[in-house]
């Protein structure tokens, strides 16, 4: 290139700079600090920065003006424009042709951004988020003093759960302060005993007024509250940091008195089911007992054996009552009847054995008589029949005179060669036996 | 679970009504016997009782612990009614 070659002055380098800078048109996004808005001044002068960068800004009296924009400090704001330099002094500025201040695409950004960091922080995880008792004691309220929020919440709370005491913190909810007035509420409400559940409320306003309820201490003291906190905030649909991190978030302040209080009508209409359920309980109870009572008695074990039992008893009883009045009865009577019977028979017998008597004597003496025939004959005989068997037995023949010798072994001795000298015989007599010694054998010729 | 010998007014409301609940699915199971259903049914209406008393007397109390309460019209035109009616 031509140029460089040649050395410029330092005019021209600033203002080939300045031209070649003007040439690109950008928007930027920053917060706003030392802003100098002076009533004579041709332009106004402020900076744009974040954590590591500063950026100069000049912007025309009469387009600050036409954009009715009111810079502040802290402010976050998008600019639209083109780097310049300015010679004289060798700054490079930023001349802003146009502004959103506050700009919610900004404001989404950085608050996207935190949110970002605090749901890696874990702040926003649904195991945190914690339940909401259905029947709180007390339940703290962090709102503004100030304005519809609380009166909603109020008004809510004593239409629906009359029960539960509230508990106000009263604080500043926008602007400058609001957010250490907010944390402050929290952690006064912590230190309450009996508060179950907190709301964090404020009515509808524009996103920047919300902003508080987009600080990362809020955030940190919502979580570290210990009991859990719903959010109220705004009728927009926008969801804050505080709506992320909270336990429960509801879309109004009347919305989340509403959901940390039970209604009245439903509890109402609770009790009544219980009364319900109670007394159906009870009576179920005891049919229930009637009924397995019954089903008991209805069991043949029971019923027939007290049945069976009862009416054997009874029997028994009857029986017995008969038998005790009717033995004594029946014993005399029978006692009665054989006492007459032996009468009769005495009587009767008397007259029945008269005659028979006689007869029997009579006979007696026939039969005596014909007893002693028949014995006498009897006698005769038997002497005679004796007399016989006398002659036929070998001991009548012993009784003359004879008598008989037995060798040792039994045997009769007819004969004298049946025998040896030395032998022992016996000999039988009539009375008596003789143990003999063989000493001499004569043999008959 | 609140002790369940617990005096039925020093109970919360939460407290009583859960213990009432318990009770009627104590009931319901059918598992307990005669003398236990029947002491538990008369715990439950006490409780019962107390639940309803105190959803019936309840005025609700509002504190400020911080700042002060700055009426509304609305509501400061509602409030007299409001407290006539409830001490009714």
């Amino acid at each position: 290139m031509a140029t460089a070659e040649r050395a410029l002055s330092v005019s021209d380098a600033m203002s080939l700079a300045k031209s070649v800078l003007e040439s690109v048109r950008i928007t930027v996004v920053g917060e706003v600090s030392g802003c100098t808005v002076k009533p004579g001044y041709k332009a106004v002068y402020f900076s744009l920065k974040d954590d590591c960068a500063l950026m100069p800004c000049l912007m025309w009296r009469d387009t600050y003006d036409a954009c009715e924009a009111e810079l502040r400090d802290g402010q976050l704001v998008e600019v639209t424009g083109s780097f310049t330099a300015y010679a004289p002094k060798g700054r490079l500025q930023f001349q802003v042709r146009s502004i959103r201040v506050a700009g919610e695409g900004m404001l989404r950004l950085q608050v996207a951004a935190l949110a970002r960091r605090l749901e890696v922080g874990g702040l926003m995880s649904a195991a945190r988020k914690r339940e909401i008792p259905a029947f709180p004691r007390r339940i703290g309220l962090v709102t503004s003093p100030r304005g519809k929020a609380i009166h909603d919440v109020i008004r809510t709370l004593r239409r629906r759960y009359p029960v539960a005491e509230v508990v106000v913190a009263g604080v500043q909810v926008e602007g400058e302060g609001a957010v250490a007035e907010i944390v402050c509420g929290l952690e006064t409400l912590a230190g309450e005993p009996g508060v179950d559940v907190v709301i964090l409320g404020r009515g509808g306003g524009s996103y920047e007024d919300l902003m508080p309820f987009n600080a990362e201490e809020v955030a940190r003291a919502i979580v570290a509250s210990p009991m859990p906190v719903v959010t109220g905030i705004g009728h927009e649909p926008d969801t804050c940091i505080a709506d992320m991190v909270a336990d429960l978030r509801a879309s109004t302040p009347t919305a989340a008195a509403e959901a940390v209080s039970p209604d009245r009508t439903d509890v109402d209409r609770r009790l009544n089911a219980l009364r319900r359920l109670l007394g159906r309980a009870l009576a179920h109870l005891v049919s229930d007992g009637a009924g397995r009572f019954a089903a008991l008695a209805r069991r043949p074990v029971f019923r027939e054996a007290s049945y069976l039992l009862a009416a054997r008893l009874q029997t028994v009883d009857v029986l017995a009552d008969g038998l005790a009045r009717a033995l004594p009865v029946q014993l005399r009577r029978q006692r009665e009847t054989v006492e007459r019977a032996r009468d009769g028979l005495t009587r009767v017998g008397s007259r029945l054995n008269g005659p028979f008597e006689l007869q029997l004597s009579r006979d007696r003496e026939r039969a005596v008589a014909a007893g002693r025939a028949v014995a006498e004959s009897a006698e005769r005989r038997m002497g005679l029949a004796a007399a016989r068997l006398d002659d036929l037995s070998p001991l009548a023949i012993l009784g003359r005179g004879y008598a008989v010798c037995y060798e040792g072994d039994g045997a009769v001795v007819r004969s004298a060669e049946a025998v040896a000298r030395g032998d022992r015989v016996s000999v039988r007599l009539a009375e008596g036996r003789l143990g003999c010694l063989v000493e001499d054998i004569e043999k008959e010729a | 679970m609140a002790p369940e010998n617990a005096t039925p007014g020093d109970l919360t409301f939460g407290a009583a009504l859960a213990e009432l609940e318990e009770i009627v699915r104590a009931l319901e199971t059918g598992q307990l016997g005669l003398e236990e259903s029947l002491a538990r049914y008369e715990r439950g209406v006490v409780l019962l009782r107390a639940c309803q008393a105190k959803l019936a007397d309840a005025q609700q109390k509002v504190t400020m612990l911080i700042g002060e309460l700055e009426e509304d019209a609305e509501s400061a035109s509602e409030e007299p009614a409001e407290r006539a009616e409830g001490a009714t």
